[in-house]
């Protein structure tokens, strides 16, 4: 077996790669065109979230939340507002409930067909990207006339919602829901559904198998492309869903064969552009008047929230899978002691590295386009020491020393004396 | 005298032949922006693309070895010896008994070259790209090849002047046969040929060793200025040249005798219906082909070949041959 290595050819794909959207690292091992391993290398996009956030009080955060990631931006805003709330006890609204259904709902279609269009291109079918993503103009039209901005919408606050929707906007989405219906989603499943290119390089692509997506703990249409029902909404009863009559989406119902590969995923995410209009036509039908915050001012907020302690949990179904948000509060301050995230991405993304193995190299962008991949999300602090492969934990210490070491590695006419203390770094242990 | 006016015809040739093929480039651009609505790059981009390329520094690899550059040099001038045997609406202009062999492996020396170039490189992807432009390469020659045997073997039963040509195509065309059999051969033959043409320049299904979500390029990963410049337009003269082989066989016709004229107008004439001739079947094997179809997998591609084009071709050949042979009488 020794004699084989030097057969064995190693490609990086990424951090930058035509394939990736963000900077991220797949190192694949090749025999031939079959792939022997796959290694993930994260890290290359870390921007220091959760330290920025120690030096903003809880309705800024709210904001800061929303940048974690364009697509879902939505998702953990709400997210992080669910994670407050149940810290703080605060009762959001009913009728605030039901606009944050609408809109992420809205923002589930419109993640789910640029999700689409991306795994469209990855196998060079540029058509179906363009249709999509023409598509998803719409929805992103939508959510600008609601929030303001095609991206960033700023929808959420802590205890309910900023804007309240109108008879206008009301009548724009059960449009573009009629449109969808009569003429978008007829061509998508067209498309993805019954196009033999398609299905000749999905089929059997990055299968995950149900017993990996479990033992890896695989989230969202990931999950539920290889047949198992999770979805945060379904399982824990999350807000107004029960009412609204949600149930996970496998591609059993459609096609029914699970095989957990990428057309299944893709089958899932069909199916939940169809289950998404039906929520949104639900809420909308059953959305009770009333006022729209749990706390009109934000003075008020932040003072109640001071006063605040202990610790709260969020959970969403984004539209890439489930979304956890904790929070812990600090008595007295109106900063958080701590605020972290878990990302759907992070695990799938090691459910997908290890579904690769075995397969072709053509399906490596595919599988992880497949599983929506949102790794400016994911990014965490990991040392890896690149010789020897040994992991090691860094004091606050050590990464300042780190970093102006690096800094004056690129920039050696930096010539100020390094100073290891007092940087800006906030000092009394909150991290 | 006569070696001057060759020569001049060449050039003359070599310079029509390059601005139509980047001119195609252009259109095949805005009309698949068109079908998938956009408005695409103007029309002379790729006019744009080739200057900016030649005018810029060509990074070269350190583990690059000297084929590297060589190989988009040698690409540009196989092309250009090939277009003295290409039919552009009249005969070619050193055409001679026999030249269809020449023909092809020129072509294939292309697709050849840009593997010598990838491996040279040194960059992973471009060897995976190679690797795969080898096998594809293999598969698609077989099927064309037999098909295109075939016919020349048919026609030069007629009694043609210089048999296995070019030139061939100018005194008889495949649909002159006449028999029902040899009509639905050449139909399937056409298949053969226009899948054939897909892959030689590829693009829908056989964008496979370039690959760009996949390998980055593949075969061109490490190229930039002038050598990619070079490939680029040694590729644009071959999809003219490729597609003028299937416009050569089966829509052979010119114009010019229809309005009666002689000399360089009719050579001007019939070389602009040509060329719009090979826009239209370029048109179909790439334009179309390319909205409508994603990338398939190498191997999927393979057995393509092998399984469906392979046959095809056999019974291209068979249907064109049974006249001859006698079976049916």
């Amino acid at each position: 077996m020794n004699g084989k290595l030097e057969y064995w050819v190693k490609i990086p794909i990424g951090p930058i790669h035509p394939a990736l959207e963000e900077p991220e690292k797949f190192i694949i091992t090749l025999d031939g065109e079959r792939i022997i391993n796959v290694d993930v290398k994260l890290g290359y996009n870390l921007r220091g979230l959760e330290w920025i956030a120690m030096r903003r009080n809880y309705i800024q955060i709210l904001y800061l939340a929303e940048r974690i990631c364009g697509i879902c931006s939505f998702s953990h805003n709400h997210t992080y507002s669910r994670a407050v709330e149940e810290m703080a006890g605060i009762e959001v609204p009913e009728r605030a409930e039901y606009i944050r259904v609408i809109i992420g709902e809205l923002e589930r279609i419109h993640s789910h067909l640029l999700n689409l269009g991306v795994v469209g291109h990855t196998i060079g079918y540029d058509t179906t990207l363009h249709l999509s993503w023409l598509a998803r103009e719409r929805v992103m039209d939508i959510l600008e006339a609601i929030g303001g901005n095609r991206v960033n919408y700023s929808i959420n606050t802590i205890g309910g919602v900023r804007r309240d929707l109108e008879e206008k906007h009301i009548r724009a989405i059960l449009d573009m829901i009629e449109n969808y219906r009569n003429e978008v989603m007829p061509k998508i499943e067209e498309i993805f559904l019954y196009d033999p290119t398609v299905e000749a390089r999905l089929r059997d692509a990055g299968v995950i198998p149900k017993r990996i997506a479990i033992e890896y703990s695989a989230q969202g249409p990931t999950a539920r492309g290889s047949g198992v029902k999770k979805d945060v909404r379904y399982n824990e009863k999350l807000s107004v869903y029960p009412d609204l009559g949600v149930k996970p989406i496998t591609p059993k119902e459609f096609t029914g064969v699970v095989k957990g590969d990428v057309f299944d995923r893709m089958v899932v995410r069909v199916g939940e552009l169809w289950q998404s209009m039906e929520l949104i036509e639900r809420a909308i039908d059953q959305m009770p008047e009333g006022k729209i915050k749990a706390v009109p001012k934000d003075n008020t907020l932040l003072f109640q929230l001071k006063k605040a302690e202990g610790e709260g949990i969020g959970r969403y179904e984004a539209p890439r899978g489930e979304l956890i948000h904790y929070v812990m509060a600090q008595k007295g301050k109106d900063v958080p002691a701590k605020w972290k995230m878990r990302e759907p991405t992070f695990p799938n993304l090691f459910a997908i590295a290890r579904a690769l193995v075995g397969e072709q190299v053509a399906d490596v962008p595919v599988a992880i386009a497949s599983i929506d991949p949102c790794l400016s999300c994911t990014d965490r602090v990991a040392v890896v020491d690149a010789n020897t492969g040994r992991k090691k934990v860094l004091t606050e210490r050590d990464l300042l020393r780190l970093s102006i070491e690096k800094t004056r590695e690129l920039n050696p006419n930096v010539r100020a004396k390094p100073e290891v203390v007092g940087v800006g770094c906030p000092r009394g242990g909150v991290l | 005298m006569n070696v001057l006016y060759a020569t001049l015809g060449f050039l003359g040739i070599y310079a029509y032949v390059s601005f139509a093929s980047l001119l195609w480039g252009g259109i095949d651009r805005k009309l698949v922006a068109r079908m998938q609505r956009r408005m695409g790059p103007p029309l002379l981009q790729p006019f744009y693309d080739f200057l900016k390329l030649v005018s810029k520094e060509s990074i070269i690899p350190r583990d690059a070895n000297r084929f590297f550059e060589l190989a988009p040099v040698l690409a540009l001038a196989t092309s250009i010896a090939l277009l003295a045997y290409t039919p552009l609406g009249f005969e070619p202009l050193f055409g001679t008994k026999g030249d269809v062999i020449l023909f092809i492996y020129l072509l294939t020396l292309i697709g050849f070259l840009r593997v010598v170039g990838a491996v040279s490189s040194g960059s992973p992807y471009a060897q995976i790209g190679a690797q795969r432009e080898m096998i594809i390469l293999v598969s698609r020659e077989g099927p064309m090849m037999l098909a295109l045997f075939t016919i020349l073997w048919r026609l030069s039963d007629l009694g043609v002047t210089k048999p296995f040509s070019m030139g061939t195509f100018y005194e008889h065309n495949v649909w002159e046969l006449g028999t029902p059999m040899s009509i639905m051969g050449a139909v399937v033959l056409l298949l053969v040929f226009m899948a054939w043409l897909a892959s030689e320049i590829e693009v829908g299904y056989f964008d496979i060793p370039e690959a760009e979500t996949e390998l980055a390029e593949g075969t061109m990963a490490e190229y930039s200025g002038r050598h990619l410049a070079l490939f680029e337009l040694a590729n644009a003269i071959k999809a003219f040249v490729s597609a003028s082989l299937v416009v050569v066989i089966f829509f052979p016709w010119g114009i010019s005798g229809y309005i009666g004229l002689t000399g360089l107008p009719a050579v001007v004439i019939d070389l602009l219906f040509h060329t719009l001739k090979v826009f239209a079947v370029l048109f179909v094997s790439m334009s179309l082909f390319r909205a409508v179809t994603g990338r398939l997998r190498i191997n999927q591609a393979v057995t393509l070949f092998w399984t469906r084009m392979l046959p095809a071709a056999i019974v291209g050949a068979l249907l064109l041959a049974i006249d001859t042979l006698g079976v049916v009488a």
